[in-house]
């Protein structure tokens, strides 16, 4: 609202003459009583029974107005949208699973990590819930210490904290001893632990431990908690049940075989919250499943993805009675059960009437029938392209270099679905591919094509498959691979991994191959024509698909042509950081930038990564995910320079164009390939391809395509 | 006359190839969901394949391991992608597992489904929980082989499996993706059923009423 210039207590207030007799509203209400009162109420704190006496008019009046201008929509309450959505998230996970309370905290802050607003958020819910007098059970977990570490309590009398289970090693921080002793100390609790392990090595041990007098009279604490606090374990493999050592991985094997989802308090639970039995049962000193369910406030702090379904058990079992979790997580457990009137009630809060449809129903492209555009692609092509390639025999999914295999040289075969042209079809020729293997649409070729490269572009001493790291690829692939060794072709294989948006540098094998191919396919084409050795060519390759570096931005979707439909959606603002050439999600989806801010997040990225120093040298490929036109290339090329000169790192040859698409996406990737000198000369070998020819060795590179 | 065993599992291919058909398009709208949307497409074309590989076996003659080494052979070249190799690495195993069998009692339909499990584990290099086929197969095998061990009857041994495979099924919509392309997804994979998991039910549900 606007600044006022005085304020209406002291300016002009008329008085009363009769019950709705307003005599003199001041000017600026516009001769609105119900500005008027919304302005005293909400702009200057006013009461109602101020108001009342200030207007003139009755208390229930200017109730009513207040109400009234709610209704008329004089008035409107916004809460910021994400903590809008985290609100309403809490109210759905109340609902669906019938809590007493829920506490969801917002994901827009990526300041801290996970698990410390988690621990701060379950603090605050602690803080609210424990009262003088109460016994508190605790489990053990790292979200739980975290919420000891941040607990911040009122005066508090008698009260006390019991340790959940028995004891665990100390070789991680958040054993149930520190844990519980962590939240015994923020609340100035008397602590009680178990002083007996928490997994025993027999049953015996188990009963015998549980009669010792110090252990029962532990237990007898536990049995009385009227409160408890538990983090809430899934059994993925990267799950802290794993690495923390609490369980021996056999017997979590057994678990997981017979249906675990989630463990609470060291008790495994399937999907819909019954107890898994298994060999660790009677072995386990801590509180039972049915203890658990008995206590009257059963506080559970957990959020992540991978724990989506180990909490939904949870919350199926009926195990947690307030649970405190993070926004995505929460929405995920109930897409996950089902409850999608959610996602209709978000996306309409936060963002406001839909905005108007922006895509075409149906992309006009050039068909016959859909069903044939591979064939009728590769009918074009070979004839196009006959004077560097040519069919294997009668097969069309097999393409073979006319010049590439000779007796002596490692083979090279290259493939993968189409829908990328010109990859993987155009980089086949004389010191490049020897032969590709061709899928359908963005879909891995069968290993059958693949055999047949082989074959063909086996010279006796071995072949290399290249290829980009995709599920699909990987597997056919490797059957094929099964199949020419047992032909006596021997096979190396390199996963091109070169899209370093597509996982973080820890999972650096787990990354996609895209245009990055490109550096990686003429290294390794050039290692093969100069007659290296099948270990030397794999071992360049290799070289070049580690030093290559690529990040994609995408604008719009692509569209199939059997569906002629936009596959996804960007929205009208927006582009996606880090997409992949099929359309996978990238890293962030934001608003479009200039294009300089564009080069210059992609080339922050890669020059995170990229160790490269003044002086080294490099080579730069502007690539079109295929709809993104050269003139909008040669914007982004001018400032990818631009960004290498200020460090001083020479450009030893570029390529601005169509190498690696993704049908009719638009959008753009730049690759980097760091060069050292052995690199440097196999870019520059000659080679001659559809799409790729070098012809006098040692000089400048750059070859537009 | 009684149908040798060769027959019944062409039979079975039979069946299995109808039941994709007529959910083609749901297959491939769930895939749209949370992949590139051609799973219904791309397991029709595989069967079909299956059934065309088929018609050129004389079946009188063939031995159970026949049949399902060739239908391996024939989905394998008429697919590729990632369905490709896992059924056709499912489906060589299972003929393995037939080897030298000539009926299907209740034992080899046991081995055949345990042999496509591990088949499909071990080429994908997935586990239970991944959001994949293999949360309906593994399920599935089991179910199998603790009905033999209990000694049931051939109509529930086949009702424990479907039932296994359909919860199987239903319980990936609360597990997030982690291999293949949904795996990109990740959270917005959750809701969903996984494509691979439905159609697999399908299958393991052909599979049953024919045997």
């Amino acid at each position: 609202m606007a600044l006022k210039t005085s304020s209406p207590r002291k300016g002009g207030i008329g008085r009363a003459s009769g019950a709705e007799g307003i005599d003199s509203i001041p000017l600026r209400y516009g001769d609105d009583p119900y500005v008027w009162a919304c302005w005293l109420y909400y702009e200057d704190g006013m009461t109602q029974g101020e108001i009342a006496a200030a207007m003139g008019v009755s208390r229930a009046t200017v109730n009513s107005y207040l109400a009234d201008a709610r209704e008329k929509g004089i008035v409107n309450i916004s809460i910021e949208p994400a903590r809008l959505a985290s609100l309403t998230i809490a109210q759905e996970l109340k609902r669906h699973f019938g809590l007493a309370d829920c506490l969801v905290v917002p994901n827009d802050d990526d300041t801290r990590p996970l698990i410390g607003r988690l621990g701060a958020a379950g603090a605050q819910a602690l803080s609210k819930i424990v009262k003088s007098g109460d016994t508190l059970a605790v489990a053990w977990g790292r979200t739980i210490l975290s919420v000891g570490e941040h607990l911040e309590t009122g005066p508090l009398q008698d009260v006390t904290v019991v340790q959940a289970t028995g004891g665990t090693t100390a070789s991680f921080a958040y054993t149930p001893e520190l844990t519980t002793a962590a939240v015994a100390r923020a609340i100035s609790a008397r602590c009680v632990n178990i002083t007996a392990p928490a997994i025993v090595a027999s049953a015996q041990t188990h009963r015998m431990l549980l009669e010792e007098p110090l252990i029962h009279e532990q237990f007898d604490t536990l049995s009385r908690a009227n409160r408890i606090v538990f983090g809430i374990s899934s059994l993925r493999p990267n799950s802290t049940i794993h690495t923390s050592g609490f369980f021996e991985s056999v017997p979590l094997q057994h678990y997981l075989a017979k249906g675990a989802a989630g463990v609470l308090a060291g008790r495994f639970i399937d999907e819909r919250g019954r107890p898994v039995a298994g060999p660790l049962d009677d072995r386990t000193i801590g509180i039972s499943l049915e203890m658990l369910r008995g206590i009257g406030t059963r506080v559970a702090v957990a959020g992540g993805f991978d724990k989506v379904p180990a909490l939904l058990a949870a919350l199926r079992g009926g195990y947690v009675s307030v649970l405190v979790t993070d926004a995505a997580t929460g929405a995920g457990i109930l897409r996950a059960d089902g409850v999608t009137s959610l996602d209709g009630r978000l996306s309409q809060r936060q963002k406001g009437p839909a905005a108007a449809n922006t895509y075409r129903t149906q992309v006009k492209k050039f068909l016959n029938n859909p069903n044939d555009v591979v064939e009728e692609m590769l009918d074009g092509l070979i004839a196009a392209h006959s004077a560097y390639l040519k069919p294997v025999g009668t097969a069309q999914r097999a393409l073979v270099a006319r010049n590439g295999p000779r007796a002596g040289k490692v083979g090279l075969v290259i493939g993968g679905g189409t829908g990328h042209e010109p990859c993987f079809v155009g980089y086949v020729g004389k010191g490049l591919a020897d032969a590709v293997a061709i899928g359908n649409i963005f879909s891995s070729p069968p290993p059958d094509p693949i055999v047949k490269c082989a074959v063909a572009a086996s010279g006796g001493a071995g072949v290399l498959f290249v290829y980009g790291n995709y599920a699909g690829d990987v597997m056919n692939f490797e059957m094929a691979a099964e199949v020419a060794e047992e032909q006596g072709i021997p096979i190396r294989t390199i996963l091109t991994t070169d899209d370093i948006a597509s996982s973080p540098v820890e999972d650096k094998e787990g990354r996609r191959g895209v245009a990055g191919n490109f550096f990686v396919f003429k290294v390794a084409g050039a290692a093969c024509d100069r007659g290296m050795t099948l270990d030397q060519c794999e071992a360049v390759t290799r070289k070049a698909n580690d030093r290559t570096y690529t990040v994609g931005v995408a604008l719009e979707s692509c569209s199939m042509p059997q569906t002629r439909r936009h596959n996804f959606e960007i929205g009208p603002d927006d582009m996606e950081i880090g997409m992949g050439i099929h359309g996978e999600p990238g890293v962030s989806r934001e608003r479009i930038r200039t294009a300089d801010e564009i080069v210059d997040t992609i080339m922050d990225n890669i020059f995170k990564e990229m160790k490269a120093e003044a002086g080294d040298r490099v080579a730069v490929l502007v690539n079109s995910f295929g709809a993104t036109p050269l003139m909008e290339l040669y914007i982004l090329y001018r400032r990818v320079e631009q960004r290498l000169s200020a460090k001083n790192i020479a450009i030893e040859a570029n390529w601005v164009g169509h190498y690696c698409t993704s049908l009719d996406m638009a959008g753009a990737s730049i690759s980097i390939l760091h060069l050292d000198s052995q690199l440097a000369e196999l870019l520059h070998h000659p080679c001659q391809s559809a799409i790729l020819t070098i012809n006098t060795p040692g000089t400048d590179g750059s070859a537009p395509g | 006359m009684s149908e040798n065993a060769a027959r019944a599992l062409a039979r079975m291919f039979g069946r299995m190839s109808e039941m994709i058909e007529a959910r083609k398009d749901t297959l491939s709208e769930l895939d749209g969901a949370i992949g590139d949307g051609d799973h219904g497409i791309t397991m029709s074309i595989g069967f079909k394949a299956v059934i065309a590989a088929l018609g050129g076996l004389d079946l009188d003659k063939a031995s159970p391991a026949d049949v399902m080494s060739t239908a391996a052979a024939g989905f394998l070249d008429a697919v590729g992608a990632s369905t490709g190799p896992l059924y056709a690495t499912g489906f060589r195993r299972a003929a393995q597992a037939l080897a030298g069998r000539d009926s299907l009692d209740l034992a080899a339909c046991t081995d055949m489904l345990v042999a496509i499990s591990d088949g499909i584990r071990d080429r994908g290099k997935a586990q239970r929980g991944d959001k994949t086929m293999l949360d309906v197969w593994l399920p599935a095998a089991e179910a199998a082989a603790t009905a033999l061990a209990d000694g049931r009857s051939r109509q529930d041994f086949w009702k424990a499996i479907t039932v296994a495979a359909d919860n199987g099924a239903a319980a990936t919509a609360t597990m997030v993706a982690t291999k293949g392309r949904a795996a990109r997804l990740r959270e917005r994979s959750l809701g969903h059923p996984d494509p691979g998991a439905a159609s697999a039910a399908a299958l393991v549900k052909a599979i049953a009423e024919a045997l």
